[in-house]
């Protein structure tokens, strides 16, 4: 008999004329004074400037913006924006951006609402043990999950290693996905961050702690990535798409936050860390070559994937015994009209930026890698490699 | 009225047994160390000193190891007065009961979120690849596939009966050391 838990408490904010929900949800708090905490890109790319708007045309003023935070955020970025945080007497947070801005403002939450500098003393699990300040999230990447996830991961550049943070209290009240923030996103971002999507769906759906709720989250959110990341592709700025693919990622975050994922994000996050490549690159990379080394033990979940990966005529017309296989040539020939449309690398080789010699090193830190735990198949250090080198290519 | 008299038995019961396998499974585990080369491999990567701790919340039965200087890992007791670096920790009795009388697969109950983890997440999976390996040595192979994530397929019979025959005469010599030291 199995057992499962599943747990989302983020009030998701979700559709047109969204961000105007957002005033109200501050003072809905009681916040008066929040502070935004974004990046370069989104200021550059004006979306900074909608957010602003409904806040001026909502008649609440925003007392700080901090929007500095790097691609890879650390240990001083941490310190800087709260101590910024303090002396501006905030008291709340509004989080803009893709991972980055999203993961900084999380552990900006643990220091302003426990106290101290240094964020390295809440690393780990389960250190936080009461509900920090209000803290909202506007996701401008249709891909991380991070919206809903209650995980973050800060460099310690001094001692150059990552920094884990993991509590339920670190899950924002509220994950506000409006179109109008994701239309501007460049075509190889969205391919990349649509395929990370479709990545925390299905190893969701196929991993050791897929449960009957992670499952209707991440079959539904594949659905409409199957359905949408051809048409944003295609056209850009289809706000009905895009916001399509805002909430099927918000969808695989719900999914796989609640039922871990695998081999695909233990190789990823060993790629990515070694070779300095996106992380929704490295998922799509590994993606159909894990789902092939897993193929035997996944079968059935993998079979059942195929109605929303490929649509009902599909599924209907393929034979039962060759769904699984059926469900990875959909997923490479989605990664080939990436290729062809932005030229989103498929192997390994095709990146230009990993060396071959790199193989041993990138398989030694994928069997360290957490995620590895809850992959279906006991991965040793010759079936990495093994993986790695059918994903060079 | 018989059910409600036997029942603080069968949780002292309980609670007997998962502490038997605990100290089973350290002493168990010190023997491996010294004498399988692919935990010795697992166990390379650990700082000397390096404790690990796997307990029964809140204060349940618990084993500690240490990573020694040779490389190998010893069986400390059931308590260590220095916090552990990773500590792996069943947030019931029954949990720990059902890994340990292998009704559960260690890995599926990190899955199911029977399991704190409190430490670096890369060597709870390395001290669990060392378990899952102890077990697929010293278990008869139909009780071990009940424990483990996948047996190994390349593990032959000789294999399997020298080695689990190595472990448990170090586990045998071992305990005699102790006994006679103590």
């Amino acid at each position: 008999m199995s057992y499962y838990e599943f747990f989302c408490p983020v009030k998701v904010i979700a559709g047109q004329a969204a961000l105007e929900h957002v005033p109200y949800e501050f003072s809905s708090r009681n916040c008066k004074r929040p502070m935004i905490v974004t990046d370069k890109g989104v200021r550059a790319a004006g979306l900074l400037d909608k957010v602003l708007t409904a806040f001026e045309e909502g008649g609440m003023d925003v007392t700080v913006i901090y929007d500095d935070v790097p691609a890879d955020s650390s240990k001083q970025t941490v310190k800087a924006i709260a101590k910024e945080y303090r002396s501006k007497k905030c008291d709340a947070i509004l989080a803009i951006g893709g991972g980055s801005p999203i993961d900084t403002a999380k552990a900006v939450n643990i220091l302003v609402s426990e106290g101290g500098d240094d964020i390295a003393k809440y690393s780990g699990a389960g250190v936080l043990t009461r509900p920090l300040k209000p803290f909202i999230v506007i996701p401008t990447t249709a891909g991380t999950g991070s919206e809903v996830t209650s995980v973050a991961v800060i460099a310690d550049t001094e001692k150059e290693v990552k920094l884990a943070f993991a509590s339920s209290f670190m899950l924002p009240d509220a994950a506000v996905i409006d179109p109008r923030m994701t239309l501007t996103l460049p075509p190889h971002i969205t391919a990349a961050t649509g395929m990370d999507a479709m990545t925390h769906s299905v190893e969701a759906f196929t991993c050791m702690a897929k449960n009957p709720l992670s499952d209707a989250y991440a079959s539904a959110a594949i659905k409409k990535i199957s359905a949408n990341l051809p048409k944003v592709m295609k056209k850009p700025d289809d706000a009905e798409a895009r916001l399509e693919m805002a909430q099927a990622s918000t969808m695989a975050g719900i999914a796989f936050s609640n039922s871990m994922v695998g081999l695909v994000h233990a190789l990823g996050h060993s790629l990515g860390a070694i070779c300095h490549l996106p992380h929704g690159l490295c998922m799509s990379l590994f993606l159909p070559y894990v789902l092939e080394y897993n193929l035997e033990s996944i079968r059935e979940p993998l079979s059942e994937l195929l109605l929303p990966l490929a649509g009902p005529e599909i599924y209907a017309m393929t034979p039962k015994s060759q769904r699984a296989e059926e469900s990875i040539a959909t997923i490479r020939k989605m990664r080939d009209d990436l290729y062809r449309d932005c030229k989103l690398p498929r192997t390994l080789q095709e990146t230009g930026k990993v060396d071959k010699s790199q193989l041993d090193r990138i398989a030694q830190a994928t069997i360290d890698d957490g995620s590895i735990m809850f992959n279906p198949r006991e991965a040793t250090l010759e079936d990495a490699r093994a993986v790695l080198e059918k994903a060079w290519g | 009225m018989i059910r409600e008299r036997l029942r603080p038995l069968a949780s002292q019961a309980k609670r007997g047994y998962v502490r038997l396998m605990l100290e089973v499974v350290g002493r168990s585990m010190e023997a491996i160390s010294q004498v399988d080369e692919q935990v010795r491999g697992e166990v390379s990567v650990l700082p000397n000193g390096f404790l690990f701790a796997m307990r029964v919340m809140p204060n349940g039965p618990a084993l500690v190891m240490r990573k020694q200087r040779d490389g190998s890992l010893q069986y400390i007791g059931g308590d260590s007065a220095q916090k552990p670096d990773l500590s792996v920790q069943f947030k019931h009795l029954h949990h720990a009961f059902m890994v340990l009388s292998f009704q559960e697969k260690t890995a599926q109950a990190f899955a199911n979120d029977r399991i704190l983890v409190d430490g670096d997440l890369g060597y709870a999976t390395r001290m669990t690849r060392v378990l899952n390996r102890l077990e697929t040595f010293i278990l008869p192979k139909l009780v071990a596939e009940r424990a483990v994530k996948q047996y190994p397929d390349s593990l032959g019979l000789p294999e399997k009966l020298i080695n689990g025959a190595r472990i448990y005469l170090k586990v045998v010599t071992n305990f005699v050391d102790t006994v006679r030291s103590s």
